[in-house]
């Protein structure tokens, strides 16, 4: 299944993401990043499905929470940023 | 036990209290430290925490939220992060050695507001005086720890902010029972602790940023672990090193018991607690209380000498008879200076919404026993 991580500054950030995602009824997972994506080191991101990701960035941008990257995890497991 | 030592710590604290911090010692890790279940949750209970918090003290964002130690661990934070060495600052005459111990070991320039206790036009007027271009921050209680004297901390930020300097409010015993808006002060920082009005565990304490920010501890943070530097955003900057997952799961639990009782009916509570305190140990003869007129600017803090008597001495006798209550400078000389009381201390009892008309009676009649048993002089 492809769904994409918002990759997030630290975990209270990912928890203010994932909070304004599910209050607009978009399903979020918060999680550790995978080593490959966290960048400068531990972060978290919230995972959110393919076809929630625009709304997903909508709510976001309407509360004030910008995404630090975004990466879509394909079905073989790899992940490739997404150009915001 | 009648506990009379709520400015100190709040020892009954609801039992929501009590099983979410056990609850939290079974079954929650380190947030931000792992993927797994009880790491997630602890994360989940802080997260929750600042919420709550930003909700009660009208903080924009939980981010700004950041949990301490306690209100001393706030303030040396919101102090070493505006003041340094050699600036001037303006305090009260009510700060707390949180305030002033730091202060002195930065090597800052203190210009000091006094005025006698319950007079807060005069406090107002001095600050207006005192808040003269080289002062760099201000610093203010909101509630004495020793008179329950509450100052004019609404009047006090107004000023701040028209003179554009950052305020620095020391909460600690006002959390909880007044209204306490980060976004009404404009504070800088807000300091408070977690157990005390909030009815949380020992070794919690909240500070309110709105400012930016100078680290206390460096360490490990559970985000942007590849740096060396501390991470530039908070709360992550201000909090290095495990949290008390414990006793931020019992302080949230405490925050929702103020939430539902109403700050308002708990300050209500301790109000007349403290006139019927003050009332009957005033009509003892040799027994002077500080009290505000008509205690319309005081909250349930009260303070009292016994003439003759060594402070400490009756804190001990009413100890004997199972009272606890607070004697000596309560750790606050420069209150103390300003109300005239350095030299003798004073006897403090304090309440929490657990106390009843009845503990304060039994107290009363125990001050009026010692007094009968002290030797004339």
């Amino acid at each position: 299944m492809v769904y994409y991580l918002i990759v997030c500054r630290s975990l209270t950030y990912a928890q203010r993401t994932a909070s304004a995602l599910e209050r607009a009824g978009i399903t979020a997972h918060i999680l550790r990043s995978p080593k490959v994506i966290s960048g400068e080191g531990c972060s978290h991101s919230v995972k959110v499905s393919e076809r929630n990701l625009t709304d997903a960035l909508t709510v976001l941008a309407r509360v004030g929470l910008t995404p630090k990257r975004i990466f879509i995890m394909s079905s073989d497991g790899s992940y490739k940023e997404v150009l915001l | 036990m009648i506990y009379l030592d709520s400015a100190a710590t709040t020892m009954q604290k609801p039992s929501a209290v009590v099983r979410a911090a056990s609850y939290a010692i079974g079954h929650m890790a380190s947030p931000g430290r792992g993927g797994h279940r009880p790491a997630m949750l602890a994360g989940e209970t802080a997260f929750a925490c600042r919420e709550v918090a930003a909700e009660l003290f009208h903080v924009e964002n939980p981010e700004q939220v950041v949990l301490t130690f306690n209100a001393t661990h706030g303030l040396n934070i919101a102090i070493k992060s505006l003041v340094k060495p050699g600036d001037t600052v303006l305090i009260s005459g009510y700060e707390h050695n949180a305030v002033t111990r730091p202060l002195n070991s930065l090597g800052a320039r203190v210009k000091t507001a006094v005025a006698p206790p319950f007079q807060p036009e005069l406090l107002y007027q001095r600050f207006e005086e005192l808040l003269t271009g080289e002062v760099t921050c201000v610093i203010c209680n909101h509630v004495s720890n020793v008179f329950g004297y509450i100052l004019p901390i609404e009047r006090i930020s107004a000023l701040c902010r028209s003179r554009q300097v950052p305020l620095i409010v020391d909460a600690s015993q006002s959390a909880g029972c007044l209204p306490v808006h980060m976004d009404d002060l404009g504070a800088a920082f807000i300091a408070m602790p977690g157990h005390k009005g909030l009815y949380g565990p020992q070794g919690t304490g909240l500070l309110l940023c709105n400012a930016p920010t100078t680290t206390l501890l460096e360490g490990g943070t559970g985000s942007v672990s590849s740096l060396q530097e501390m991470p530039g955003f908070l709360p992550d900057r201000l909090e290095a090193g495990t949290h008390n997952i414990p006793g931020v799961a019992g302080l949230l639990e405490g925050m929702h018991y103020v939430s539902q009782q109403g700050m308002g009916a708990i300050l209500a509570h301790e109000k007349a607690l403290t006139t019927r305190a003050a009332q009957k140990l005033s009509a003892l003869p040799g027994v002077e209380v500080f009290a505000a007129p008509g205690l319309g600017g005081q909250a349930g803090v009260l303070s009292f000498r016994m003439g003759g008597m060594d402070c400490e001495d009756v804190g001990e006798r009413l100890g004997e008879r199972d009272i606890a209550v607070r004697a000596g400078l309560h750790c606050a000389p420069l209150a103390h200076r300003s109300a005239g009381t350095l030299e003798t201390g004073t006897v403090r009892v304090s309440f929490s919404v657990f106390n009843t008309a009845r503990e304060v009676d039994r107290l009363v009649r125990e001050v009026t026993q010692i007094l009968r048993e002290a030797p004339t002089t």
